[in-house]
């Protein structure tokens, strides 16, 4: 029974990268990302041409982003098989797993207050979009401390088999590496460092929601075990 | 690091998940490179004017203690594997003191260009040279890092596993070799 509703927990990573996806690139389009030198009026008629696309793709994309709070709980009970004691890095991956869900949910809520009034003086349209552009894709910090976690305790484990394989470990370590260069957007408007830029928003967007099926195949295979065992 | 079964004729250095984030890491350099190649071809002449004012001999410097440190760390592997577990961690000490050089000189060479008023923005060359030198200065420390845990476990006696351990810590620091030849030979020599 309870395997049941972890399973449930693991498949939402699934609906929230297919939801999120389907908000961010079809309907609102912000895949590819808006320029960070587009002027003024460029980014007001944006909001002014696909007014209710924009706003249907952002509630979907504010939507699915709660599934990562039942997402981060599944990490969380794997992690806490993993480590003896207290249990430090379980509670780490959990708050900073959380954080994380709030810089997906509130950059959308601030473009939707762009896209709320679009006739509004195209500058505070422009200060709007800048300001969800850069909660997004600007806070490394908690997603790197959540992968580093999650790293630490898959190479921590002494379970004979591990709990997750070890090369999952690994791989979250680099996956925190790839995360950190997005928080440099704040230095540049153009270039593969601008938030439009290759290592700001292309690689890391593709890293994150990969990294979602990635954990989702691992996660599930270990529920499942976990589930015989019990 | 599990039971290590039917080991092959030819084994890999280390476990082999210490390869995904090696090759991963690697990838990602290897997008930087492209990139940087992108924007230099766009603007050559710029390049290679920025590069210039780039300190050869901090780099050149710097050069020799990476590959230093990595020679100490390879013969710190070799004599660990015949159990020579207090040689092993001098040379570790070696590797670290030619790691923390490194960074010390790194730290002078970005004072100099920020008393220049060089920085971050002046120009392509110089977001380049900051982020790949910035990025590398990052896994420099990262490596410190593993180097002090691998000098740590080897007041343990040896095993099959610690060996293990010692080889993946090695073959992290190579990598961290490797990509500053690369980027010394992009940034500082490249004509």
């Amino acid at each position: 029974m309870n395997t049941r509703n972890e399973l449930l927990c693991i498949w939402s990573a699934i609906l929230f990268v297919v939801v999120f996806t389907l908000g961010l690139w079809p309907l609102a389009h912000f895949l590819p990302p808006h320029l960070p030198t587009a002027g003024a009026e460029e980014i007001a008629a944006l909001y002014q041409g696909r007014t209710w696309q924009i706003r249907l793709g952002l509630f979907l994309m504010m939507g699915c982003s709660g599934l990562v709070c039942a997402f981060v709980a599944a990490i969380t009970v794997a992690i806490k098989r993993m480590e003896k004691g207290a249990g430090i890095l379980t509670y780490t991956q959990l708050s900073a797993g959380t954080c994380g869900a709030v810089f997906l949910i509130v950059p959308c809520l601030v473009w939707t207050a762009a896209a709320f009034r679009p006739d509004r003086s195209p500058e505070l349209t422009l200060l709007l979009n800048d300001v969800g552009w850069i909660m997004l894709f600007m806070p490394f910090t908690t997603f790197v401390v959540q992968n580093i976690a999650i790293g630490l305790a898959v190479l921590g484990d002494s379970n004979t088999p591990t709990i997750l394989p070890r090369w999952v470990g690994f791989f979250n370590l680099w996956v925190a590496v790839l995360f950190i260069p997005g928080g440099l957007l704040t230095f540049f408007k153009t270039g593969p460092f601008a938030w439009s830029g290759v290592f700001v928003y292309w690689v890391p967007l593709v890293v994150f929601l990969s990294w979602y099926l990635v954990m989702f195949v691992v996660l599930r295979q270990a529920a499942i075990k976990a589930g015989r065992a019990a | 690091m599990t039971h290590a079964t039917n080991e092959p004729a030819r084994h890999l250095p280390g476990e082999a998940g210490v390869w995904v984030f090696i090759l991963g890491d690697l990838l990602m350099f290897a997008a930087l490179f492209i990139t940087f190649a992108y924007y230099r071809s766009n603007d050559v002449a710029s390049f290679i004017e920025s590069q210039h004012a780039l300190n050869q001999r901090c780099g050149a410097l710097n050069t020799i203690f990476m590959l230093t440190s990595s020679w100490c760390v390879a013969i710190a592997v070799q004599v660990a594997r015949v159990g020579k577990t207090r040689a092993a961690r001098r040379w570790l000490v070696g590797g670290m003191a030619c790691a923390v050089c490194f960074v010390v000189v790194k730290i002078f060479e970005y004072q100099e260009k920020i008393a220049a008023g060089i920085t971050l923005t002046s120009n392509d060359f110089f977001m380049y040279y900051y982020m790949l030198t910035g990025l590398h200065l990052m896994h420099v420390l990262l490596g410190l890092g593993v180097l002090i845990f691998l000098w740590r476990s080897l007041y343990a006696p040896v095993s099959h596993t610690s060996v293990r351990t010692l080889e993946s810590g090695a073959c992290f620091w190579h990598m961290v070799d490797l990509l500053w030849i690369v980027l010394f030979a992009l940034l500082y020599m490249l004509r």
